[in-house]
């Protein structure tokens, strides 16, 4: 009875520690946010534009997709549908092929300080967030060109943005932790994201109903469709995507329960894997 | 009250083969011994370490390289965490490691002097308050509110000494002791650090010059392969150095 109780009390210390370095970094908050908005100045320091650089990457990105691509697909508002898309597959993209070599980099940080390595997970994930908010301003400029109508459905999509934030520490999180234990996943990750642009349906739709076509396949079996679709939905035809969202929350809540199992399972053991 | 007691500290890591597709991707090992073959191997860094330090006292932490010197420091600042034994520090503690840690060479100084006092658990008021202080002893003059990549050398590891040495811990840990600049500031910064560790509770201080050792300590702890080989006043075991020789 006692010996199954301690057990019990062992198994929970993981939990206990990742709450812990977590509750620590947010306390942090002032290092990481100081620490990110240095970064994003420092990648575009001497330049004219500066991060606005982001802004244009984004629009041409957009404006190549509708211009090639945009006839023929039967979708209706193609610019808003790949303004939409492009902006929150841009984000995953980014915190995918950064978080994987997180740890990686701050191998000196956390060599030689005490910080909890929560913290350089938010300091990654406030600059990914800068980082979409100015993607984020050519997206509201483009959706008011298309001519999509304001409307109460857009909170759901407010909502799902809150969602994908929620869950992007998580899978920073996760990612790091992968790329400090398996360094090729590095390249693994690169070469996904590349091919997932393609196979996620960021500027194509899948219109028929049959799930066993080559695009059905890529469309259901893909969990960054749903993350995708809860975004653009709401916004282009006013439904509210509730099976997806109920997908990304279950998707969410699995991705943090994950991340918080490593986080306290390797915390203390990831400095010697460096 | 500040003190460190270390009983029975070990530390012992699993020198993991990485999953990679690539061969022999193992970490390099922080020194210690290697034990075991083929798939598990295991580096005992430190092994039964045990010490008890009160305030006042100066530990100074000799032994060869690998001997486990810079891993026993890591882990009373809690960087390691000991795999057995336990370890108890008391008293608000401070290292200096690597002083260079951290600094962005985009940013300016006062912006360095301000992100490493962050880093440093520093708060605002903290900052402010030692600012004048920091940017007056690195001499650096108007070079403050340029970008750090503008400074020679010297110049920035002025600055980063003059962060390294604001801090005003109860316990400090070192390796090697450090100092900067020509030789105008090298004198200077001596008496900076002879005043910060003459504030400090603890000290506990690796080095390989037992000149400086002999001057600073009052105890001396040798490690030999992650082991205790001496541990004992520094008068006795410097008197009995010179015997040997």
């Amino acid at each position: 009875m006692e010996a199954g109780s301690h057990e019990t009390a062992h198994d929970m210390k993981f939990l206990y520690d990742a709450l812990g370095d977590i509750g620590s970094a947010l306390g942090k908050r002032r290092i990481w946010f100081a620490l990110a908005s240095e970064d994003i100045s420092d990648q575009h320091r001497r330049t004219s534009l500066g991060p606005f650089w982001l802004l244009i990457n984004y629009l041409v990105f957009v404006a190549t997709f509708v211009f090639i691509m945009g006839r023929g697909e039967g979708i209706p508002n193609y610019t808003a549908y790949v303004a939409l898309g492009l902006l929150v597959w841009f984000y995953i993209m980014e915190t995918m092929n950064s978080g994987v070599g997180l740890f990686v980099r701050e191998e000196s940080f956390i060599k030689g300080t005490t910080l909890p390595l929560s913290l350089y997970v938010f300091r990654m994930t406030m600059q990914a967030l800068m980082r979409a908010g100015y993607a984020a301003l050519g997206c509201a400029v483009l959706l008011a060109v298309s001519g999509v109508d304001l409307s109460w459905s857009w909170l759901w999509s407010a909502a799902a943005i809150a969602l994908i934030v929620f869950v992007t520490p998580a899978a920073i999180m996760i990612f790091a932790f992968l790329g400090a234990y398996f360094p090729d996943s590095q390249f693994i990750v690169q070469n996904l994201t590349r091919v997932g642009m393609f196979l996620t349906p960021v500027f194509w739709a899948h219109t028929s109903q049959t799930a066993l076509s080559v695009r059905g396949i890529f469309y259901y079996w893909n969990p960054f469709t749903y993350f995708l679709e809860i975004v653009r939905v709401p916004i282009l035809s006013g439904d509210a995507p509730l099976r997806s969202f109920a997908l990304c929350i279950a998707i969410s809540g699995a991705a943090w329960l994950l991340a918080l199992f490593l986080l306290g399972r390797l915390r203390r053991q990831v400095v010697f894997m460096l | 009250m500040v003190s460190i007691r270390a009983e029975n500290l070990t530390l012992t890591y699993r020198l993991r083969r990485r999953l990679s597709l690539a061969r022999n991707t193992m970490p390099l090992p922080h020194g210690g011994r290697i034990e075991g073959t083929g798939r598990t191997q295991h580096v005992r860094a430190l092994e039964g370490v045990s010490f008890a330090l009160e305030a006042g006292d100066r530990l100074g932490l000799i032994g060869g390289n690998g001997a486990g010197k810079t891993t026993l420091l890591k882990t009373l600042y809690g960087i390691f965490e000991p795999t057995g034994g336990a370890v108890d520090v008391r008293g608000r503690t401070d290292a200096l490691f690597n002083i260079n840690l951290g600094f962005r060479r985009e940013a300016t100084g006062r912006r360095n002097i301000v992100l490493r006092g962050l880093i440093n658990g520093w708060t605002d008021e903290q900052i402010s308050a030692r600012m004048d202080d920091i940017v007056a002893f690195s001499e650096l003059g108007d070079f403050i509110d340029m970008p750090m990549k503008a400074y020679s050398q010297g110049m920035a590891a002025r600055l980063a000494f003059s962060v390294a040495t604001s801090l005003e811990p109860e316990i400090l840990l070192m390796d090697e002791w450090i100092g900067a600049g020509d030789p105008e500031f090298q004198a200077k910064a001596r008496k900076r650090m002879n005043e910060m560790a003459e504030k400090a509770g603890i000290i506990v201080l690796a080095s390989h010059n037992h000149q400086l050792l002999r001057r600073i300590c009052n105890k001396v702890l040798k490690l030999d392969h992650g082991k205790v080989e001496h541990f004992g006043p520094a008068e006795e075991y410097f008197a009995g150095e010179k015997e040997d020789q």
